[in-house]
Order: structure tokens, then sequence, then C-alpha cells
């Protein structure tokens, strides 16, 4: 069985600052790590590989050179390899491109039974790739699973978390299945897994390698345009406790009662 | 679960970094633990390094062809010292040509850039930098050093470098340092001031790509071994103070460093310089200051110390010294690494020779200078009497009041002759073995 789990690569946000006016994002100079869903999509596919044998995990992803260094990461955790499409073009794409290059790239690789993605990833988080890159290789697909299981040789049941309530669906592979969060707990790699990582083998592809024009990924082949990307205005109420340190204490509790958040 | 892999790096600073450097340029396979979330993360400097003496050990990074691409906040031209009195202070600002061209002197810079920069460098020698992850133990075999555990995992090497910082937990592990006292290390606490670089460039005359360094000591330490430090950056300054361990703990309970950094901050020579200016970083780190006397053995069998863990820090009194020291040790010691396999023996006495040329170098040369340095520098009279003095007799010198003035001679005599003369004299000496 081959599994496919497409992982963005991502700036780290917990290392995101803001410019003096507090909502400008200075994204220059962070450094670049795999979004922190994929890593729940990474982690089933080591669980399925672990649980039964002749399971072969592919980590996919597609950016810049610096990818190389960040999929290390994936292939610790326990993928067998990985699979990079590295392109200057791939720079300015969106959802639409990157689905198209992510299924070449599946289409490339071959013979695939499972794809397993975020259910959105850390930075734009538009949840759109699971079901692009389904409808673009033509299967089924499974968004916001929070429980998998293989039934049987070729066939999936998943449990779906519809926000109230749970869905539980099956589907025959091969078909790509986003998940969340609840699905399991990432593991931390050990750190001769992370030595051993630099030794599997990665296989990478450019645009032309995998038969795609840079312009079916880019230039007027972009369907969306950012207008701005700020974070929101926050409204700080700025009330300043004056008086003694117990009549401030007093003033603290008065408050924190009056907005709720005290009972 | 075991590995193994030619040498073991524990720490991605600029020892660490710098010995990864040259031991992947040599084909070695080199993995450098890291406990912070990326090199630079866990580490503080004032802000300078000082380039001259690390140039020949990193030629193609240093040398004239590569170092625009250095990630430096700005090339220091201009020096400022200032003597603080309590309420008056005496600032002595030095500039030259030499400073600002040809090959650079000194320059200021923010390790989580720094440091990240020279991480990504080494990484692409082919070195493996793996952070977040803290050593816990070293491994031993037959009594000597044969690799490292990190969270129940062993990784195996030939030979272990400790570049772990100033408070180093794998020198204590190894007994190559018997006892941490507190007279041995200084507190550095540091804040970063945000500023737009026009404004940066306007307060403190400096041009874009050039910055401004200034050094403070007397009263702002309340008589205790240290002084304050401001390092301008490209849109923010660096601002912080240093005090000496051992004068802080005789201080006692009463004593609180961020009152004296706020103190700092509100005195009327700083406070027009960062007004404005948004806090965006504020850092606390231990900062070796002994004196070579005191220097730990550097080497047992398959294991090294460099940078920080080595005690390789200097305060001179009018410069203070330690990421150099740290690059330089790490390249050393990365030959000395080199030499050693080549003899295939990681014992201590083999790898003595990096002690050997560590004293040859820079290194420990200038440790060996000013050896005298830590214990001169632990006289309140810095801090207090002298800088005091000094205003005083300027403020004389400066003002005019109602009654006639006084002649030039009297007023500086008037001063000279209220001086202590005998402890005064003594630091006089004592100036002399510095």
């Amino acid at each position: 069985m081959k599994i496919v789990v497409c992982m963005k690569q991502v700036v780290d946000l917990a290392q995101l600052r803001f410019k003096s006016d507090g909502r400008t994002p200075v994204l220059e100079g962070l450094p670049m790590i795999l979004s922190a869903f994929e890593k729940h999509a990474l982690e089933e596919a080591v669980r399925i590989k672990e649980a039964q044998a002749d399971v072969h995990v592919i980590a996919l992803s597609a950016g810049s050179t610096k990818l190389k260094e960040t999929i290390k990461e994936a292939l610790a955790i326990g993928a067998d390899e990985a699979a990079l499409v590295i392109d200057p073009a791939i720079k300015d794409t969106d959802v639409s491109g990157s689905s198209r290059l992510l299924a070449g790239a599946i289409e490339a690789i071959g013979e695939v039974d499972l794809v397993l993605t975020g259910e959105g990833s850390d930075d734009e988080y538009s949840g759109q790739i699971p079901s692009r890159v389904a409808a673009r290789l033509g299967w089924p697909q499974i968004t916001t699973v929070r429980e998998l299981a293989l039934a049987g040789e070729k066939r999936l049941r998943a449990v779906r978390d519809m926000e109230n309530s749970l869905e539980v669906v099956e589907c025959d592979l091969p078909a790509v299945v986003s998940v969340t969060s609840e699905l399991n707990t990432p593991r931390l790699p050990p750190l001769t897994a992370i030595l051993k990582a630099g030794r599997k083998p990665t296989q990478e592809w450019t645009l032309t390698e995998l038969g795609i024009n840079a312009d079916e990924i880019g230039g007027k082949a972009i369907q969306i345009e950012v207008l701005s990307n700020l974070a929101p205005e926050q409204e700080r109420k700025n009330e300043m406790l004056e008086g003694t340190l117990e009549e401030q204490i007093d003033a603290l509790l008065r408050a924190l009662e009056h907005e709720g958040v005290l009972a | 679960m075991s590995e193994k892999v030619d040498v073991v790096i524990v720490g991605a600073g600029l020892a660490g970094l710098g010995a990864a450097y040259h031991l992947a340029e040599a084909g070695l396979e080199v993995l450098v633990v890291e406990r912070g979330d990326y090199p630079g993360s866990k580490n503080v400097t004032g802000g300078r390094l000082y380039l001259n003496p690390v140039r020949p050990y990193f030629p193609d990074l240093l040398g004239d062809e590569r170092i625009g691409e250095v990630p430096f906040e700005g090339r220091v031209v201009k020096e400022r010292l200032t003597m603080v009195a309590e309420d008056a202070s005496t600032t002595v600002e030095f500039q030259s040509s030499r400073m600002g061209e040809g090959p650079m002197h000194s320059a200021t810079l923010l390790r989580g850039v720094f440091d990240r920069w020279l991480g990504d460098v080494v990484s692409e020698r082919g070195a493996m930098i793996v952070p977040g992850y803290k050593v816990d133990d070293l491994v031993w075999n037959e009594g000597k050093v044969a690799g490292i555990l990190s969270a129940g995992d062993e990784v195996l090497a030939d030979v272990v470098l400790a570049a772990d910082g100033a408070l180093s937990f794998i020198a204590e592990r190894a007994v190559l340092r018997h006892r941490l006292e507190p007279k041995h290390f200084a507190m550095g606490i540091k804040e970063l001031i945000e500023l737009p670089p026009d404004r940066v460039q306007e307060r403190f005359g400096v041009q874009p790509g050039q910055s401004a360094s200034h050094l403070f000591f007397g009263s702002l330490t309340q008589g205790m071994l240290g002084g304050g430090f401001l390092y301008t950056n490209r849109e923010s300054v660096s601002l912080g103070l240093v005090l000496g361990m051992g004068a802080m703990l005789d201080k006692g309970d009463v004593f609180q460093a961020h009152e004296l950094m706020d103190a700092f901050k509100a005195r009327p020579e700083i406070q027009p310089l960062i007004a404005g200016g948004r806090v965006v970083e504020y850092s606390a780190h231990a900062i070796p200051e002994s004196s070579v006397n005191d220097m730990p053995r550097l080497v047992c069998d398959g294991m090294l110390l460099a940078g920080d863990a080595a005690g390789l820090g200097l305060n001179m009194g009018i410069t203070v010294r330690g990421m150099d020291f740290a690059l330089a040790s790490g390249a050393i010691a990365a030959k000395s690494i080199l030499e050693a396999r080549e003899d295939g023996d990681f014992s201590a006495q083999s790898l003595a020779r990096y002690e050997v040329a560590l004293r040859d170098s820079f290194v420990l040369r200038d440790h060996r200078t000013f050896a005298a340095m830590p214990s001169f520098l632990e006289n309140p009279r810095l801090y207090t009497l002298y800088p005091e003095w000094v205003s005083g007799l300027l403020g004389d010198v400066f003002w005019i009041g109602k009654s006639p003035k006084e002649s030039l001679w009297r007023t500086i005599w008037n001063r000279v002759r209220r001086l202590p003369w005998i402890s005064a004299l003594r630091d006089a000496l004592k100036v002399r073995r510095l």
C-alpha cells in the first residue's frame, strides 16, 4: 500500500513579529517548518505503516530549495521517502496551481492508494487543497476526518467531524482524506531518527519534469488575488487602575467580573 | 536506539557553529545539537563582534569578498564612553577613519539573526544542525567520552565538542570544571528597543550601514562591578547592563537588577536616545568573566570545550569580548580534531594539542595579558569615587556662579587635593599591572 502525505512548508508562525503598526507581519527571515495539520496526517500514515506490512509512506511537498532541509522532519517522523517539486515558479502560485502540481506529482509517483492532507495549512488555512486534488485525480474525498481505519483490502472507514455531529463514511481506495488535529498526537522524532532521515531517499522534480507549464500554475492561471495581509485591528480598553495596591487589586477584580472573565 | 557520527557538537552558538563549519568542510559527519528552537534563539550579546582577530580563521566567510553577505547590523564607526556620576556624567567620543574604511574592524549584530545565518551556512556545508533537542548526559566508554544521550537516545561519536555556553552542563558532567563561583560570572540583561532606521541614524549620527557603540560605567551599577552598554542596530538599539554576580550577591536581598535597568533607562543621557522606542525583546544571560588562572582544563578523553563553555569571555575594562573567542576557539578545536583524527587518537593527550594551539593564539594570549583585569575591576571606587570626581571637577570648571570665578589652576587643585590620595595611588599602581 502506498500512502502519499501532502505537506506544506510554511513560515514558523510562532516566531512571527509585527511591524511597529502592530498589524503588518514581518515575513522576511522567518524559518520554514512543516505545517502543523499535515503532521497529524503524517502521523496517521506512519501509524498505519507500523500496524501492517507493506505500507510505503511518501512525504510530498512543493516549494523552494529550503524544502530539502524542512522535509527532513517528515523523514525523521517516519516517512520512507520524500518527493519534492522544487521550482522558482511555485512561489507565486495559488491553491489552484498548488493542487495542479500536487496531483501531477501524485500521478508521477504512481499506484498511490491513499493521499492524506491536513484540513488546512497553518499559514492560509483555505482548506481547498484536498478537494481540488481529489477533483483533479477523479478520486473520492473525505474531509475533516478525526478517526480513520482501513476496512478491508481497498476500503476506508472514516469518522468526520461535523462540528455538532459526527458522520461515519466509507469509500473505496484510492481516495483523498483530510484530517483534523483530533486524529492523533504527532510524535517528536528521536535524535537517532533525525540522523537517519538524512540518509533516506528524496525524489525531486521541476515543473517541466512533471509535464507542467509554469503558466498553468502562475501568471494568468492565478485565480486568487491577495488584497491585504494584516493582523485584525484590536481595540484595547486601556484602563489604568489607580490607588494603593489593595485598591488596584479590588478594581482589577471588579473589572474582570464586569467583563465576564470571572463568574 | 543508537547511531554513530564522527563528531557531536553540543550547542549551535558561535563556538559550535565555528567548529562545525570547518569539520563539515573537511567532509566529517557532524551533528550539532541545539537546545533552542533555532541557532541563536537562546543566545544574548550586548552587541558587537571584533572581526580582525577572527578573520584569519574564517577567510572565506569574513574576507572582503563575502563580508557583504553577513547579516551584520552595522559597522561600528563611533565609540563613546561615559563615566556616570549620581547627577552628572562625562563622555568621551572617539571616531577615526580607520574604523570606517578598509576591512571591517567591528560590527554590531543580533544573535537571533547572525547565528541563524551561520547555521544555514554550516548546514549547506553538510553539517546536521538539530534544534529543539537537549543533551541530557554524556555516554562513557571505558572512562572516555563516547557520545551523548538525548531523551533516552544515544548518539555515539569519535569526539564530542562541548560548546554549550557559560554554564556548561557538559563541562560539569565531565568534571572538567570543579566549582562555579559567582565571582567568575557576570549577568547581562538587555532590552532590544525598536526605532525607525532614520531615527537611529539621526540620534547617533551614523549613516546607513553604520553603528555606534556606547559604554557606561559609574554610579549606574551602585558600586558593583559592571556597566552599561548601548549598540545601535539597523532598526533598533541594544541597551543593557552587565553586573558582576559576586558583587550582586554581596549586595544582598535588597537588590533588584531590573530596577537598576529602569533607572539606567530613565537617565538623561539615555532617555532621549530611546524615546518613542518599543521594547521588542528582553533577555538575560550569564557571562564568563573569570581570569585565565581560573580556567578549566579544556580537554578530556574524547571531548573538548570551546567558547563560553571553556570560560572564554574577557572584560578588558573598556572593551568586552567573547564572540570572537568563541568563533576562533571553535575553529581551533576543529583543526585539533582533524589532526587527532589523522593520528586516530582522541585521548586527552592527543587532544591537548587544542590547549597548546589556543595558548599560542590570540584567544589565550589576550586572556593572559588581561589576567589581572577581573580583580582590578572589582574595585568599587571605579564606579563611585572616580566618576564622581571627574564630573565634580568638570562641573567646577564649566560652572559660572555669582561670585568671581577662581583661576583654572585653583579650581583643579581644589579637587585634586580632595582626592583620597592613598587609595588613589594604590589604584594607580594596580593600573600598571593591567
